[in-house]
């Protein structure tokens, strides 16, 4: 395996390049994609190589192009549509929720629908309430629907190529705050499976089951908790769904002690999912109560202090295994 | 505002109360938890305290009269406030008011130690599997909480000694427990010189051709004793003395699981060489675990006899329902005194364990001389 090293932005454009290249029924579509390269410059380079025909600037209307997305997905394409932040994916839920998830089924599996939106998550870009919120909940709530959570660029290249190549309409959520943080990523081609949970550190006291951007947050709370001597095993589903329940449970059984952190909302939010998969799983085995760390429940504050409250941090992380494992 | 006092809600279902006996009259000047009135449910009488200080007026509710809960049955008004008419009842209890007599704390006591522990479910089910109860276990996890590391850290010296127990250990601990506990026991003791006994093994053996024991000829003599007096061969029962229509004889058997107490059913109306042969037939299926649930069932007197264990006599916990239990020691050369002079003859120590709900002393000790008298001249048993 290569040692090069990609930024989490340079990972998510090598994907697409890749997979466009491999495959010439691959296109992108949304707004500000093609001569901006995207605002958060991820896209860059890819109109001059496969031409505006493949990479399609469209007017502000996200309903709009996203029907054209899952019309073309339905037609034989394979479409990847940019949704520039994932607060705007509410401008898409009919095409999302009431088209691409339904179709393969309402068919009977004659329609296909191999689309992927494309789109972000994450606060502390001081980018006020509207385009800071963390909504992969809202789409991990419906069958038909896959959900990625890249945390890292090696993810950002691997689940990206898998969303693309999966028949089904996928969701993929990127970081917007991880675009420039740098990782080890193989110039070969990879893919990395849906539904399979990855260990990221190893440990033996508490679980903490970390998402997206709070994948690195629990890594930096687990060396602090190995300063006070707590072994935490920070472990990464990678996808919301399919979700890889028995690495969660298998890991709480083992620790005894469960965190789950996540950007989005706590309240009905991806925490509580998947605090309730390990109750129910690992409960004979719990020593504590599982504990969900979330957004706080409140519009994202455009103040910088406040804003930096409102999402868990390694300090809240830690301070919360710590009272886990009685050690407050 | 005066203070209502109301009928309380003293349990669960309860829908009234019955004023037995008002401690104060109206007019007396009460303070706040000063005792006021007596109340009676089906299950318990409660003296009931002041909920405030002041006068005691508009009593409503008389001794033997029954009142819904919640209903007020007087006030009282602070001192220096106008008697208004009473207002609405309230429709909640006062618990803080109530003043619960030792019974009803009893209960209550009994119900917090029953409680269900804070722990984890891993400290639970650890718990579990180690046999230990998590109640009596500290907790060092929040709010007292029995975490995993209590269960580990509990002492560890039950640790080698639970290897777990079997149905049998089990069902002999369970019901020990229920009547060490619960039946009140008093034991009666009588040494009885058994020459006549000694001297009749052999014969009976040779007459009936059978392998005639001790037990055989002490199972067929208290049979004939409890034909005799029935008050022995009975149960306590709900508050009732119940008379056992047959004699069914049961005998401790130590196996390797622990006691069983086979039966050996109307042994009254058994031959000795019957006896023997049923006595065998229970011991060694007992031992093999072969009884049926018939071979155990309707009880209603028990011999323990260790005496071929080199015991010379002991207290035996009575064998619940049963009245009373007869525990038997070793036959051996005493000295006792003979006509005014020391003589050596074989006896044997009887302790009558009695449950004195069912028997008195009297009644045990009639039965034990009856039962004496025919071990030391079996002969009786002809007459």
């Amino acid at each position: 395996m290569s040692e090069r090293e990609l930024t989490y932005g340079e990972a998510v454009r090598e994907a697409i390049a890749e997979e466009m290249r491999r495959d010439p029924r691959v296109f992108l579509i949304g707004e500000d994609v093609a001569e901006a390269g995207h605002p958060f410059k991820t896209l860059v380079g890819l109109v001059q190589e496969f031409g505006t025909e493949r990479i399609i600037d469209t007017p502000i209307s996200e309903p709009g192009y996203a029907g054209i997305g899952v019309g073309a997905a339905m037609t034989g394409m394979r479409p990847i549509v940019d949704v520039m932040f994932g607060d705007f994916i509410t401008l898409t839920m009919d095409q999302m929720v009431n088209q691409a998830a339904k179709a393969h089924y309402m068919s009977g599996g004659k329609i296909k629908v191999p689309i992927v939106f494309r789109t972000t998550l994450g606060a502390t870009r001081r980018s006020a309430a509207q385009h800071s919120q963390s909504l992969h909940a809202w789409v991990s709530h419906i069958p038909g629907l896959k959900v990625a959570l890249p945390s890292g660029p090696y993810e950002a290249k691997g689940l990206m190529k898998t969303a693309i190549r999966d028949d089904s309409p996928v969701v993929i959520f990127e970081d917007k705050m991880m675009y420039r943080v740098k990782g080890p990523v193989p110039a070969e081609d990879y893919t990395i499976p849906f539904g399979v949970a990855e260990v990221k550190r190893a440990g033996t006291d508490v679980t903490i089951v970390a998402t997206s951007s709070m994948v690195a947050v629990a890594l930096g709370a687990a060396k602090m908790l190995e300063e006070t001597g707590i072994s935490a095993e920070v472990i990464d589903p990678r996808t919301t769904w399919p979700l890889d329940k028995q690495a969660l449970i298998d890991s709480a059984k083992k620790t005894s002690r469960a965190l789950v952190v996540d950007e989005g909302y706590e309240r009905y939010g991806v925490t509580a999912e998947i605090a309730s998969v390990i109750a129910e799983g690992a409960f004979y085995h719990l020593d504590a109560p599982v504990k969900r760390i979330g957004a706080m429940d409140v519009p994202v504050p455009f103040s910088p202090v406040l804003e930096d409250l409102t999402v868990p941090s390694e300090k809240t992380v830690f301070e919360a295994a710590k009272t886990l494992c009685g050690k407050a | 505002m005066p203070t209502n006092v109301i009928m309380p809600a003293l349990e669960m279902a309860q829908e009234t109360g019955k004023v037995l006996k008002w401690l104060k009259v109206p007019g007396d000047s009460v303070t706040k938890g000063e005792l006021l009135v007596e109340i009676e449910t089906d299950k318990v009488t409660v003296e009931i305290e002041a909920p405030a200080s002041g006068i005691l007026r508009d009593v409503t509710a008389r001794a033997g009269d029954v009142v819904p809960v919640g209903q007020t049955i007087a006030l009282i008004f602070a001192p220096g406030e106008a008697g208004a008419p009473a207002p609405a009842p309230s429709a909640a209890p006062a618990p803080a008011a109530v003043k619960a007599a030792p019974d009803v704390l009893a209960h209550v006591a009994r119900q917090a130690t029953t409680a269900r522990a804070a722990a984890s479910p891993k400290a639970r089910r650890l718990a579990a599997e180690r046999g230990l109860d998590i109640r009596v276990l500290h907790g060092s996890g929040p709010g007292g909480a029995i975490l995993a590391a209590d269960v580990a850290g509990a002492p560890s010296a039950a640790r080698p000694e639970a290897h777990g127990v079997g149905t049998v250990w089990r069902i002999m601990a369970e019901r020990m427990t229920a009547s060490w506990t619960t039946a009140p026991h008093f034991y009666l003791v009588r040494e009885v010189t058994v020459s006549r006994l000694v001297s009749w093994l052999p014969q009976a053996r040779k007459q009936t051709g059978a392998r005639i024991t001790y037990t055989d000829l002490l199972v067929r003599l208290v049979a004939a004793t409890l034909a005799r007096h029935p008050g022995v061969n009975a149960s306590w029962k709900d508050g009732a003395i119940v008379r056992n229509a047959d004699i069914n004889i049961g005998l401790a058997v130590a196996i390797d699981d622990g006691l069983v107490v086979p039966v050996l059913h109307r042994a009254d109306t058994l031959s000795l060489a019957e006896l023997a042969a049923r006595r065998g037939d229970l011991v060694t299926r007992a031992q093999a675990g072969k009884l049926r649930p018939a071979d155990i069932q309707g009880g209603g007197f028990t011999i323990s006899n260790l005496g071929m264990l080199g015991v010379d006599a002991f207290n035996a916990i009575v064998n619940p329902p049963q009245a009373a239990i007869l525990a038997v020691g070793r036959i051996a050369d005493r000295v006792v005194a003979l006509n005014g002079q020391p003589a050596v003859q074989p006896t044997l120590v009887l302790t009558l364990s009695c449950d004195h709900r069912a028997l008195d002393g009297a009644r045990g000790a009639q039965f034990l001389g009856a039962l004496a008298e025919l071990i030391e001249e079996p002969l009786a048993l002809l007459v």
